[in-house]
């Protein structure tokens, strides 16, 4: 940032210590609001927490708030119900991520280039995240209703089937069709995400490559894609992180089913059904855990980039 | 040349009539079901187009709602969660883009020991969910005194989304050239001005976008404020629509019509947010 110093001689050096000092205080003062904020209401809630999951706070057979050591955890990793719910969440992290993925970076590329109403087009893109999820829910139960649901009607009408389908009986299919209501929510951030990473791309690039003959398919791969790395890192973050959280959409079509519940469906039975606080913060632990090692990787991607 | 571009033309063409049906459906769905009678909902085989319209449910909404529909007074409430809604979402987006771009300068231009480990902390924050943190944040609050109160809401949101406000505001620092800010600092300026000045309007694409995520992540809370703002005056519309769903009969109409209003102030945001953008682009750059 600071010229070579040993061009500058001593005087430069004292310059640039003199600067370096003023940075530190300004870093700090710049970054100290957000570390406040992160530091009370998110690390030490945390630690608080961690704390919980070894002591003894079953409500329903008196819990005393005793160190119990890793009772919570081995009681929750022999549990069978943890492991159904580990392999929906992953169906659900899987379906969820190449999804919003894909249709994110195709909705992101075909609106990059300016036409008339794209800012129409652009808001109602926005619009499922702006729909509280109570109220998608509903209306995606009301479309999957097996009885007076619109797409039995749809499919009916149309003479695809003959009889209305239960579509959550089988559960391959009910994961995916939850996904699906998932995608629905989290697309909007998605595209946003990379839209404002294409918009980030100098256009003149492209005219260069335009220039030398590049056809669209290999702009793309050479110069889009690798330019786009940072947001693309950012949003499949965000969407991992999301899909394993995965609980509203479940809650509101499916209920509490064993079929198709995630392991946040599990904290939520064990928390606050099932009153063992200590089990469900176990729980919330290796989730919060299993995200971690899944979101490690951009972390430390960031780590290498950071100076 | 002109024929290879008619068909990328094609393809978008066809990407953003895909993506609008997807998107719209079901919002058509809500619109149809906010002026169908409850008969014509529970329907088999269904009721595409209501024989009956009626604005019954939006009449209920009203303050001084006349029309009934048995969700009793909770949906008079409507207007004031709205206002509630949007005073929270409004105080957590400039609370958020002050601090992540204060931090996120920081990060990518100041250059102090630590940063890199603060950074990657403060980042990382981001793969918790909320669930991990809600049990003991509700002693934490309480103990400040905070649960029902807006500051506590808007600063509980603000340390859900922040961290990804900070992580966008540093990858963007990071592309705004050096020599400039350098020269503004020879010149006299303070770092402040500097950022102000010269790195902050070459960000407004992506102040754009993050005044966006930032608006629609806090209006479409729901756990949080469910459990930290439970008195009537500081329910958000999220909450309250949920308690238009009765034990036996849900008024799927009213839920509709509701869910469409509270659609409103996010999409206008969203409009005027992306012309930001879309002005940017043709301005900017060359």
């Amino acid at each position: 940032m600071v010229g070579d110093p040993g061009k500058n001689g001593g005087g430069g050096r004292r310059v640039r210590r003199r600067r370096l000092r003023e940075q530190t205080t300004l870093g700090w003062a710049f970054s100290s609001p957000v570390l406040l904020i992160i530091g009370v209401l998110v690390l030490y809630p945390l630690i608080r927490g961690l704390l919980m999951s070894f002591q003894s706070l079953d409500l329903s057979s008196g819990g005393d708030g005793s160190f119990v050591g890793l009772r919570n955890y081995s009681a929750v990793l022999r549990d069978p119900q943890t492991e159904a719910a580990a392999l929906h969440t992953l169906g659900y992290v899987g379906c969820a991520v190449v999804i919003e993925i894909v249709a994110g970076l195709m909705v992101a590329l075909a609106l990059n280039r300016p036409f008339r109403g794209r800012g129409l087009v652009f808001a109602a893109l926005i619009l499922p995240w702006a729909l509280p999820r109570v109220v998608s829910g509903v209306l995606w139960s009301r479309i999957f209703n097996p009885d007076s649901g619109l797409l039995n009607s749809a499919l009916i009408q149309l003479h695809l089937t003959h009889t209305n389908h239960a579509w959550f009986d089988n559960p391959y299919a009910a994961i995916f069709l939850i996904s699906l209501v998932h995608v629905w929510g989290v697309l909007p951030l998605t595209t946003l995400i990379l839209l404002a990473g294409l918009q980030g791309i100098p256009a003149n690039i492209y005219a260069a490559a335009e220039l030398d003959g590049a056809g669209a398919v290999r702009q793309f791969r050479t110069m889009t894609l690798p330019l786009l790395r940072p947001a693309l890192g950012i949003a499949l973050t965000t969407g991992t992180i999301a899909a394993f959280a995965i609980f509203d959409e479940i809650y509101v079509l499916a209920g509490s089913a064993y079929s198709t519940r995630s392991v946040m469906t599990q904290v939520y039975l064990t928390t606050f059904s099932g009153g063992d606080f200590g089990q469900g913060s176990a729980l919330a632990y290796l989730l919060t855990l299993a995200t971690a090692v899944f979101g490690i990787a951009y972390v430390r991607r960031l780590g290498r980039a950071a100076p | 040349m002109t024929r290879r571009l008619s068909v990328l033309g094609l393809l978008r063409a066809a990407v953003i009539v895909g993506a609008l049906l997807w998107t719209l459906g079901p919002i058509l769905v809500a619109a149809v079901t906010s002026v169908s009678t409850q008969s014509e909902i529970t329907a088999s085989p269904a009721v595409w187009f209501p024989h009956h319209p009626t604005l019954r449910a939006y009449r209920a909404l009203l303050p001084t709602g006349a029309g009934g529909g048995g969700a009793g007074s909770e949906a008079h409430q409507f207007g004031s969660a709205m206002l509630t809604s949007l005073v929270v979402s409004l105080e957590t987006t400039a609370v958020t883009l002050v601090l992540s771009i204060l931090a996120g300068y920081a990060f990518a231009r100041l250059d102090f020991r630590g940063r890199k480990v603060v950074f990657v902390a403060v980042v990382s924050t981001l793969v918790l969910p909320v669930f991990a943190l809600v049990v003991p944040l509700f002693r934490i609050m309480a103990t400040l005194q905070l649960i029902n109160t807006n500051p506590g809401l808007v600063l509980i949101y603000v340390s859900a989304i922040a961290p990804l406000g900070v992580w966008m505001f540093y990858s963007y620092v990071k592309d705004v050239p050096v020599g400039p800010q350098e020269a503004a600092l020879v010149d006299g300026c303070t770092r402040f001005q500097a950022l102000v000045k010269i790195v902050l309007p070459q960000m407004r694409p992506g102040i754009a976008a993050l005044t966006t995520i930032v608006f629609l992540a806090s209006w479409s809370q729901f756990l949080i404020p469910l459990l930290f703002a439970q008195s009537p005056s500081l329910k958000p519309v999220t909450v309250l629509i949920t308690e238009f769903v009765g034990k036996y009969n849900t008024d799927y109409a009213l839920i509709a019509a509701a869910g469409l209003i509270a659609l409103l102030p996010p999409a206008l945001l969203a409009l005027s947010q992306s012309r930001q953008i879309r002005g940017m682009l043709s301005g900017g750059d060359l």
